[in-house]
């Protein structure tokens, strides 16, 4: 027999939070989850249907307004609605499908069967670290890795994340990949999803770090850059990128927007780089470059 | 990586024992994050303090992708560490059960400081008196 949950909603102020946990916990119910919305806090807390009682409800309303009353806030609000146990340990795998990107590339979740395929498979646990194949900045830069990969390729992956895009350069022939990302978490993610994919240790070298780490650890100028993050933090990671490039060096940089192409464009001009070309998907681009 | 996120989730879990039972189920489920990692991740970062509540702030990014920062204990957890009690009073308004002085209170607002929406020390005060007074439990000078 399915065990069913009463869930109960309580929309509060932020200040409020600390309190409403405190008191949920001192009403027996297993565990609380708060989701920023705006300034407010939207609480849900859990416990078993046949654990609730009504008046329990009532009197932790009136609690709560007492409680809110006392430091000048507005009485959170209460919904209740019940909750039908379901293979949360699994559920989630609902949203996760194999996706074939670009011409060569299928990204395969871990737990599903290999399919028959002409396509080079990249499997991935996905969950820690961002690059799970489902973002465009991610399909833009496994896309214009198949254009630039060949063999012997040295490539540096700056905010390596999953690792999908290190991963990805050596199946396509990169000889070695330097992977870094500030997030140890992404770090352990990349180590992982490596193993995942048979990948050489001795092949992915994997650190905690930004461009100051990859300067201490590439014994050599590497061929190529492969940077997805975001175009503010890129603006300021190109200045170090002469350390770790030589003259032929290219890259690929996404996780930019559109409308920040420009600006990007702007710091690698001033620090020798040029634009090669531009891909674009809906607000996202992926921009190609060189040394000028 | 490009981090668009998507949604914040905290949690008050106990350390060590991050489950997929609710809460973690139902909040991140909805978001398609892999529940089984999390937990696991969760449970491996904080075996060291089991038995203890450890708040955990999730961000999920636009690609189902999630990274988590381990928060500070409760207000109420340290309300009651300070003050010698176990829990707090069922009529806080008619029964104090107990009392902390305004140096303990500022340091558990120092703590809880990092996770508080305060912008300075007497804001963070301000709450943590709140959370304190609301429990029962009295801030002598």
């Amino acid at each position: 027999m399915t065990n069913t949950w009463c869930e109960l909603q309580i929309v509060c102020d932020s200040v409020l939070e600390e309190t409403v946990f405190w008191q949920l916990d001192q009403f027996g119910f297993r565990g609380m989850a708060s989701e920023k919305k705006g300034d407010l806090r939207l609480i849900r807390a859990y416990l078993p249907l046949q654990e609730v009682q009504t008046a329990d409800l009532a009197a932790l309303q009136q609690q709560l307004s007492e409680n809110a009353a006392s430091m000048g806030v507005a009485a959170p609000e209460l919904h209740q609605r019940s909750l039908d146990e379901e293979d949360w340990a699994n559920s989630w795998k609902q949203y996760w499908h194999p996706q074939e990107i670009g011409d060569r590339f299928l990204i395969n979740p871990a737990w599903l069967p290999t399919p028959d395929t002409r396509r080079l498979i990249l499997r991935l646990d996905p969950g820690v670290a961002f690059g799970t194949g489902n973002h465009q900045t991610t399909q833009l830069c496994l896309e214009a890795l198949e254009a630039h990969i060949n063999s012997e390729a040295v490539i540096a992956d700056i905010g390596c994340g999953s690792g999908i895009l290190s991963i990805a350069a050596l199946l396509l022939g990169a000889s070695k990949v330097y992977a870094v990302d500030v997030d140890p978490l992404a770090v352990q993610s990349t180590v992982n999803n490596g193993e995942l994919n048979s990948i050489k240790p001795e092949c992915l070298i994997v650190e905690q770090g930004s461009v100051e780490r990859l300067v201490s650890l590439v014994p050599a100028p590497v061929d190529g850059i492969v940077c997805n993050i975001l175009a503010e933090v890129i603006i300021k990671l190109i200045p170090q990128w002469n350390a770790i490039a030589h003259a032929s060096t290219w890259g690929i940089l996404s996780g930019i927007l559109v409308s920040q192409a420009q600006a990007v464009n702007e710091t690698l001009n001033q620090h020798g780089w040029c634009i090669t070309s531009q891909l674009q998907k809906q607000d996202w681009c992926c921009l190609n470059i060189r040394r000028a | 990586m490009a981090k668009k996120v998507v949604a914040v989730i905290k949690l008050a879990l106990t350390a060590g024992k991050a489950n997929p039972a609710p809460p973690v189920g139902p909040a991140l489920g909805q978001h398609g994050v892999n529940i089984m990692m999390f937990c696991k991740e969760y449970n491996a970062r904080t075996a060291d303090q089991a038995g203890t509540v450890i708040p955990v702030e999730i961000s999920v990014f636009e690609d189902r992708s999630f990274t988590f920062v381990l928060k500070t204990p409760p207000a109420s957890v340290l309300i009651c560490k300070a003050a010698g009690i176990e829990r707090g009073s069922n009529e806080p308004n008619k029964k104090k059960i107990g009392q902390i002085s305004r140096a303990q209170l500022q340091e558990i607002a120092q703590t809880k400081m990092p996770d508080l929406n305060a912008n300075d020390i007497e804001a963070a005060m301000k709450i943590v008196a709140g959370t304190a007074r609301n429990m029962g439990v009295t801030v002598v000078d």
